[in-house]
């Protein structure tokens, strides 16, 4: 109970902080993203169809959980270590993972507002989708996945500019990097089986199929969720309160 | 300057050391990768319902020293105890016997004095009326009252350094670790400051603070300790320390010979010494004072004291 008390309340700090950052978030999780859908169905209007527009709507949620997830919260927990706040968490009798643990709570609900807003946006913009509760699971995953890779970095950067930098590279790369807004052969030969190796090619491919109803996802679940295991273990292990 | 450190010094310092304490420390080492050692082989007792103030130079040790205490930092060698709480082994546990005043620590820009109070009442396990009831003492002691709505981003250096002070009060710590915790504060805030920490004191609270003004020590603590280049070189109270001094009346006198009649100074082992001295030489100017904390510091340390008449 204690530490669910800790998470909560790590959770409550960053959502009133973030009365002052609603801009940016919006704009990380919303208006890129659905720029992105747009731009992409714009496109899809020419050349694809329904099974592409359906394709560009999983890549825009996953485009919105990268920023989220990897960009977003990596720069809050950046900000909280190299603007001293970590200090103050630190002078508690709080565990580094309870703190981690409230900071993937808040990124949940985010990435929640996220995903549903862009497919209230997918549906009036037409797209002829079926999601089901497996959709959540995948999300989950992706989100604990990417959240992970955030917490890597903002605990291991040199200096603040290094992990903002490397958090925004990362945010958006692994979305461009993966065939989520084109085919994998579109690529140069020598990315394409990095790229279909990327979390954000596995959690692509899983909430298109579950967007289109289909439930067969297990490879893409099991494989999010061993990526997640491992970059949380990373993350959880390198948040320290203390210095050698 | 060890060579200052006087035998009644010495027992002064060993005094520290004793049973029932609320922080045990012992044989505290904290070397760094690069051979720097900041902290060589502290030893320490503080009781319950006693303040120790720690005076020291930029660079002594004393900020990694209370690093250690509020296990931020990894000891290299020796150890800790904080109410019988091994804090190098259990570092969680002991926390939960604390209250810290970081040196410097950011706060939540965006969220209000109160918000905050209320907030990291939570994170002290405090239930969620306690944590009412406690942030609204902490705002009125602390004379916050006014910005307690206000956002953090919009206060000044000083009242947000009594929102760090007052975070570390709640909950009611047994246990008070506060490093510099007045630096920066207007003298009315630093009395409102001083007034809590003894309040906490008399509850019953163990205080230790790191300070750099010699009045704040003398005017709060029951015992004072000198930490210079890593040792813990003099530990008692003011008392104690002002005794280790051979010649602790000071004779300040308008210099009759000068002709921009120069302010000198001269210290004497009594008070019948210098009054000798003032009928001898016919002063007409003059003033006989004990000597102070001041004088004992700076003896310690060697700091200015290339500039000071004899002393000891």
């Amino acid at each position: 109970m204690r530490r669910v008390s800790d998470i909560v309340c790590v959770f409550r700090i960053q959502l009133m902080s973030m009365r002052k950052e609603i801009g940016p978030f919006l704009l990380a999780a919303l208006v890129f993203p659905s720029a992105m859908y747009l731009f992409a169905n714009a496109i899809s209007r020419t050349e694809g169809g329904e099974q592409a527009r359906l394709h560009f709507l999983a890549g825009s949620i996953v485009f919105s959980l990268s920023l989220t997830s990897i960009s977003w919260l990596g720069y809050l927990l950046l900000e909280n270590r190299f603007m001293g706040r970590l200090k103050l968490f630190a002078t508690l009798p709080l565990e580094p993972s309870s703190y981690i643990c409230g900071f993937l709570v808040f990124a949940l609900v985010q990435a929640s507002l996220g995903t549903i807003t862009l497919l209230l946006l997918g549906r009036f913009f037409g797209a002829q989708m079926r999601p089901s509760l497996l959709l959540a699971l995948v999300v989950l995953l992706t989100v604990l996945c990417l959240c992970g890779l955030g917490a890597v970095i903002a605990a291991r950067a040199r200096s603040f500019t290094e992990g903002s930098l490397l958090t925004d590279a990362l945010g958006a790369g692994l979305v461009l990097l993966a065939p989520v807004y084109y085919s994998p052969e579109m690529m140069p030969r020598s990315l394409r089986g990095v790229s279909k190796l990327l979390p954000t090619a596995f959690a692509a491919r899983a909430v298109e199929t579950t967007l289109a109803g289909n439930h067969a996802v297990g490879t893409e679940v099991i494989v999010l969720g061993v990526m997640a295991v491992v970059t949380l273990a990373l993350g959880f292990r390198l948040t320290k309160w203390r210095e050698n | 300057m060890m060579t200052l450190l006087t035998t009644e010094m010495k027992e002064a310092a060993e005094g520290c050391t004793s049973s029932n304490a609320a922080v045990h420390v012992r044989g505290l080492v904290k070397r760094y990768k690069d051979g720097t050692e900041a902290n060589r082989g502290i030893d320490l007792d503080l009781s319950p319902g006693e303040l120790i103030s720690i005076l020291g130079p930029n660079g002594a040790g004393k900020t990694t020293f209370l690093r250690q205490l509020t296990t931020e930092l990894r000891p290299t060698s020796g150890g800790i105890e904080i109410f019988g709480i091994d804090a190098v082994a259990a570092p969680q546990q002991a926390k939960q016997m604390m209250g810290i005043t970081p040196q410097e620590a950011g706060m939540f820009e965006s969220l209000t004095v109160r918000e905050h109070f209320e907030l990291f009442a939570r994170l002290k396990r405090l239930s969620r009326v306690e944590s009412r009831r406690q942030t609204t003492q902490v705002i009125e002691s602390l004379n916050l009252v006014t910005e307690a709505k206000k956002r953090v981003g919009l206060l000044s250096g000083g009242q947000r350094r009594r929102v760090l002070i007052g975070l570390a009060f709640l909950g009611h710590p047994p246990l008070l670790v506060l490093d510099e915790p007045t630096t920066g504060l207007d003298p009315a805030s630093r009395l409102a400051v001083w007034g809590v920490i003894r309040r906490a004191v008399t509850d019953g609270a163990a205080v230790i603070l790191s300070t750099h003004y010699i009045e704040e020590a003398e005017r709060l603590s029951d015992r004072i300790g000198v930490i210079s280049r890593g040792r813990l070189i003099a530990c008692g109270s003011l008392e104690e320390l002002l005794g280790c001094l051979k010649r602790s009346y000071r004779l300040s006198y308008r210099d009759p010979l000068d002709p921009f009649g120069k302010v000198c100074e001269r210290h004497f082992a009594s008070f019948a010494d210098a009054q000798r001295q003032i009928a001898h030489e016919q002063f007409s100017e003059y003033s006989i004072a004990r000597a102070t904390l001041e004088d004992v510091y700076f003896t310690l340390t060697g700091e200015r004291f290339a500039e000071r008449d004899e002393i000891a």
